[in-house]
């Protein structure tokens, strides 16, 4: 009886590991289609030692210069990402940018003129044009 | 012989001249034909009141004076057409100031039914034969007499003093009158109706030297007033006894009764003629109508019609009976202008609510649709003309209403002190769904806030702030009530610290 029941325990034991494989086969399959994760992604004034300064929402026109920093993780292969920035739904600049594994961070950055006061997006997007995420801020006086 | 393509060319210009009357009666107007009569009748009835006077004779003066105005006026006759102008404004004010007295005789006389509807009755027949028998008389006595008996026209600015009598006509009357030693008996006698209206009448005397020199002074006031009127005068001669009838600048010596009774009768109009008198009178008027009818018709063709004016209005296109599961999405316009034309007085007093342009969008389909602009679809006053539509043609674009869920972003406006930083924004709910053609939510990525001023601010804090307002789209039914969404911000200082 207690063997009926050990064999009965070691089936299912074997059950869950098989199902628990296929699971993480999935997963693996996942990660293979974003060879990367994006662990920062930031609006700021300037870039120093490849560190924002200065993160914000809203920017002064009078600061002449604002960039998009992004830092991403777990980068398998040699890919890229695009930064769309966008004034008002316009799509005023798209940037590719390279990423190497196994990390990378990378920025991009436009030159403010009179004309690009109110809110913006910056959007980012890889290599299979799926966006990843979006950045929201104003340009203002 | 004509040609088969003539044939078909006066075919043409016939049917054209049929469709152009066709369009005119379309034209007319109830208040028209209410204008055309009214002013007919009024016209007709002036005639009635005032037929017999010399107002007559100088409103028609004038009626003559605007048509040659008119004419002017086509002919292009600037000066001319200006001076009838002068003219006729002038001769109103003068009928007014020299025919004051028949005026205020018509108008005080008479009743208002008498104004409006009553003929008046030719007058009382004169009683022809006391006349005659009373005319022998004088002439068997030799018994010198001047006799009046007016005709249609009024003598009172013909005739000058005497003294008014107001008897009934009789032979004895007449010889009374007449009569040596009655201080009335120079002057001529006025028999009106049947009454000897006035005696010792002073008539206009004539300046005609062709007069034969047995005419005494009698004969001559007769024969003046005879040149200015369409009276009858009976002249008795005192020295010979001898009748004379004067009427029309002419002298008719009467040698018996019955030649007077004649003369009488016919100048009366009565006698065996008394139906024929009626039938006369009756047409009389008929013709008089029917002459104010055209005079009127003319006179409304040439200010109603014949100013024909053309004018432009732009108007606002209704788009009606659109399905209730579809929405408008765009439109290529939204006003068409509409040229017109009509009379001045209609284009002049033509309101814009007045004119309508509408669109029937119960035949349209998803997607764009393409409709034909014509007379069917504008509304107008009656009496105008629509000549052209501009556009002739309308596109519309219509869509099924779908959702959709958009991010809310923050428009920030204004300035913050150079000390601070917006650091962080986040918004409650920061997706809003929103309702609209899904051709106009395709083109939408982002609902922005209304604009929220940074100069107002100074340390971290939430507002409540609405929505942007978005053509085309309305926010759904699970969207923020009052359309207004939670900011929260985070304000920090530069080089580290809140």
């Amino acid at each position: 009886m207690k063997r009926r029941y050990l064999y009965s325990w070691m089936v299912l034991f074997l059950i869950c590991s098989g199902l628990s494989r296929v699971g993480v086969a999935d997963d693996s399959l996942a990660v293979r289609e974003k060879p990367f994760q994006l662990v920062r992604a930031e609006m700021c004034e300037s870039i120093e030692n490849y560190e924002p300064q200065y993160i914000a929402a809203a920017f002064s026109i009078r600061i002449g210069r604002i960039s998009c920093f992004t830092a991403f993780e777990g980068v398998s292969e040699t890919t890229y990402v695009q930064h769309r920035w966008y004034r008002r739904d316009e799509l005023m600049t798209a940037k590719r940018l390279t990423l190497k594994p196994p990390s990378w961070a990378t920025y991009s950055s436009i030159q403010l003129r009179e004309d690009d006061l109110g809110p913006w997006r910056v959007e980012i997007w890889d290599a299979e044009e799926q966006l990843v995420k979006t950045l929201r801020f104003s340009i203002v006086n | 012989m004509s040609s088969p393509g003539s044939v078909h060319a006066m075919a043409f210009t016939g049917c054209d001249a049929m469709n152009s009357l066709f369009t005119f009666l379309q034209s007319i107007r109830w208040q028209d034909l209410v204008d055309v009569l009214l002013n007919s009748y009024i016209l007709f009835r002036l005639y009635v009141l005032f037929r017999g006077t010399n107002v007559i004779r100088v409103l028609v003066g004038i009626a003559l004076l605007w048509i040659f105005q008119r004419m002017a006026v086509a002919l292009g006759l600037i000066v001319t057409s200006w001076a009838m102008q002068g003219i006729i404004a002038g001769a109103a004010l003068i009928i007014v100031i020299v025919f004051r007295n028949e005026i205020r005789n018509v108008l005080q006389a008479k009743n208002l039914r008498a104004l409006l509807w009553d003929f008046p009755q030719k007058a009382v027949r004169t009683p022809i034969d006391s006349i005659v028998e009373g005319v022998y008389e004088l002439a068997r006595t030799r018994t010198g007499a001047l006799i009046v008996i007016p005709g249609k026209e009024d003598l009172d600015e013909v005739i000058q003093g005497g003294v008014t009598w107001d008897s009934l006509i009789s032979k004895e009357m007449l010889l009374s009158i007449f009569y040596n030693g009655n201080p009335v008996h120079d002057g001529a006698a006025i028999l009106q109706d049947h009454r000897v209206k006035r005696v010792a009448a002073i008539l206009p005397l004539s300046l005609r030297d062709d007069l034969p020199q047995f005419y005494g002074t009698r004969h001559r006031a007769a024969a003046g007033l005879s040149e200015q009127s369409d009276a009858l005068i009976i002249v008795v001669s005192e020295e010979r006894g001898q009748v004379v009838v004067a009427q029309a600048q002419s002298f008719t010596p009467i040698y018996d009764n019955l030649s007077l009774k004649k003369t009488l009768a016919a100048h009366l109009g009565v006698g065996c003629e008394d139906d024929h008198g009626i039938q006369r009178e009756r047409r009389e008027m008929v013709i008089a109508a029917l002459i104010c009818l055209f005079c009127m018709a003319g006179v409304w063709f040439s200010i109603a019609k014949g100013m024909e004016t053309l004018t432009s209005i732009e108007v606002p296109l209704e788009y009606l009976n659109r399905d209730a599961g579809m929405q408008i999405i765009s439109t290529s316009v939204n006003t068409v202008r509409l040229h017109l034309s009509g009379s001045s007085a209609l284009i002049g007093s033509l309101r814009p609510d007045q004119v309508k342009a509408k669109l029937d969008l119960s035949k349209a389909v998803n997607g764009q649709n393409l409709f034909p602009l014509s007379k069917g679809n504008i509304v107008l006053p009656p009496g105008l003309r629509l000549n052209r539509i501009e556009p002739p043609e309308v596109q519309v674009a219509l869509d099924v209403p779908t959702k959709k869920e958009l991010p809310v972003q923050v428009d920030w406006v204004g300035s913050l002190p150079d000390s601070l930083i917006l650091e962080s924004v986040s918004v409650t709910p920061n997706r809003v769904v929103m309702v609209g053609a899904k051709e106009t939510l395709d083109r939408i990525s982002t609902l922005y806030t209304a604009k929220v001023r940074l100069n107002r601010i100074d340390a971290s804090g939430q507002l409540a702030v609405a929505l942007a307002p978005k053509p085309g789209v309305r926010t759904g039914n699970d969207g923020p009530s009052d359309g207004r969404v939670t900011v929260r911000f985070v304000i920090g200082r530069r080089g580290g610290g809140e």
